[in-house]
């Protein structure tokens, strides 16, 4: 992670908040598939290390909007990334991008 | 997200539908509905496609995974065109869509979209196939030699096939192979969908709202464009030069602008495809 030098000290215990609970609706995506016991850190790959197949991005989607309602759109995340992008994304990178959301709506 | 079922009773099906809005409440001007292809395929090639920018655009996207795939139920049988296009019907009636829509379908998902315009013409404003054909007669033989294939090449031989689409097309698509495998392993799938009961030939030319074709110039479907443009008069068909069968995922700015065209201005002329960022050419 490069974003912790530059971030304010709250933004850094956001990030470890989101990663749990992010962590926490990966668990129960994952559940189907028996992995739970899959270290999921902020370099964790979507597909190539948790192995999540792109409905599984869906699904994450899903508990994304019931988490953190309408101000995280992972559709909108995503929507500039193509396909290939989509699949070789990091937790890290979700959870920066959430970060960001939550602090853009406090301020 | 939803889960719906789609009949009470022991024949409804338990489908995963998701369904994007205009953005800031806006009354949408259509409702489309996408349907996507078989085995590796789900509402996903979608989601993270075309659907956010047909909704962004003032459209109601309705997308689900079929029967057997992505999140929605999967029984052991009953896998044919005729259960998938029931799906559709009933789902529309359950969501109380009885408006025409634009049927999108990509691969079988326009296969099923075709069928159910036949079924119900004043149900639907207009189609749009992505590398996509009616179920005639040469479209059973070509999908029964594509699934005996992948019977004797994915399922009985899963390990060596599983690792040689790891090796040359990367980890994600094995995955989807894996549970392409998993399918056809655990449902009559591979033998359902080519008995699918065809179209005559006259069903076919009883289609009459728009018909909009794309095609990949790569791809085998694309040297037939002129059966479908043939037998229906209305359609129009668009061959995306340097594209493949996975031309939704590999180029969906081009689709995108297509499918808007067909959905705005029904059997219009559609905008001379210019690859768009992001877009694979």
């Amino acid at each position: 992670m490069t974003t912790s030098e530059q971030t304010p000290a709250v933004s850094v215990v956001d990030a470890r908040t989101v990663l749990a609970e992010i962590t926490e609706m990966l668990r129960t995506v994952l559940d189907e598939y028996g992995l739970d016991d899959t270290e999921i850190t902020m370099e964790s790959r979507f597909t190539e290390d948790l192995e999540l197949e792109s409905i599984d991005l869906v699904t994450l989607a899903g508990e994304l909007e019931a988490r953190y309602g309408r101000q995280v759109n992972f559709a909108e995340f995503v929507a500039d990334l193509e396909l290939g992008e989509i699949i070789g994304l990091t937790v890290g990178r979700l959870v920066e991008y959430v970060v960001r959301c939550l602090n853009a709506e406090g301020s | 997200m939803a889960m719906i079922r789609t009949a009470d009773g022991p024949d409804g099906i338990t489908l995963h539908v998701q369904r994007l809005a205009p953005p800031d409440g806006r009354p949408p001007t259509a409702t489309a509905v996408l349907l996507h292809g078989l085995l590796t395929d789900s509402l996903a090639s979608y989601y993270f496609t075309v659907a956010p920018a047909l909704a962004a655009a003032g459209i109601d996207v309705v997308m689900y995974d079929h029967r057997g795939h992505g999140r929605s139920e999967r029984p052991c049988a009953d896998y044919r065109l005729a259960d998938f296009v029931r799906d559709l019907e009933r789902l529309l009636d359950r969501l109380e869509i009885t408006g025409p829509v634009h049927l999108v379908g990509n691969c079988f998902g326009g296969t099923v979209a075709f069928e159910y315009a036949v079924r119900h013409p004043d149900r639907v404003a207009g189609v749009s196939l992505i590398e996509s054909n009616p179920a005639t007669e040469s479209w059973a033989k070509e999908i029964a030699d594509i699934f005996r294939r992948l019977v004797t090449e994915l399922v009985e031989h899963e390990a060596e096939a599983l690792a040689w689409v790891n090796a040359n097309e990367g980890g994600h698509t094995a995955r989807l192979a894996k549970s392409a495998a998993r399918l056809m392993r655990s449902t009559s799938i591979a033998t359902d969908v080519p008995a699918s009961r065809v179209l005559s030939e006259e069903q076919v030319r009883s289609v009459h709202c728009p018909v909009l074709a794309v095609y990949g110039s790569d791809s085998e479907l694309a040297g037939q464009t002129w059966r479908l443009e043939s037998l229906v008069p209305g359609t129009r068909s668009i061959v995306l030069p340097g594209q493949g069968h996975s031309v939704l995922a590999e180029a969906p700015g081009l689709v995108l602008d297509l499918l808007l065209s067909g959905i705005r201005e029904p059997g219009g002329t559609p905008p001379v495809p210019v690859p768009a960022e992001g877009d694979a050419r």
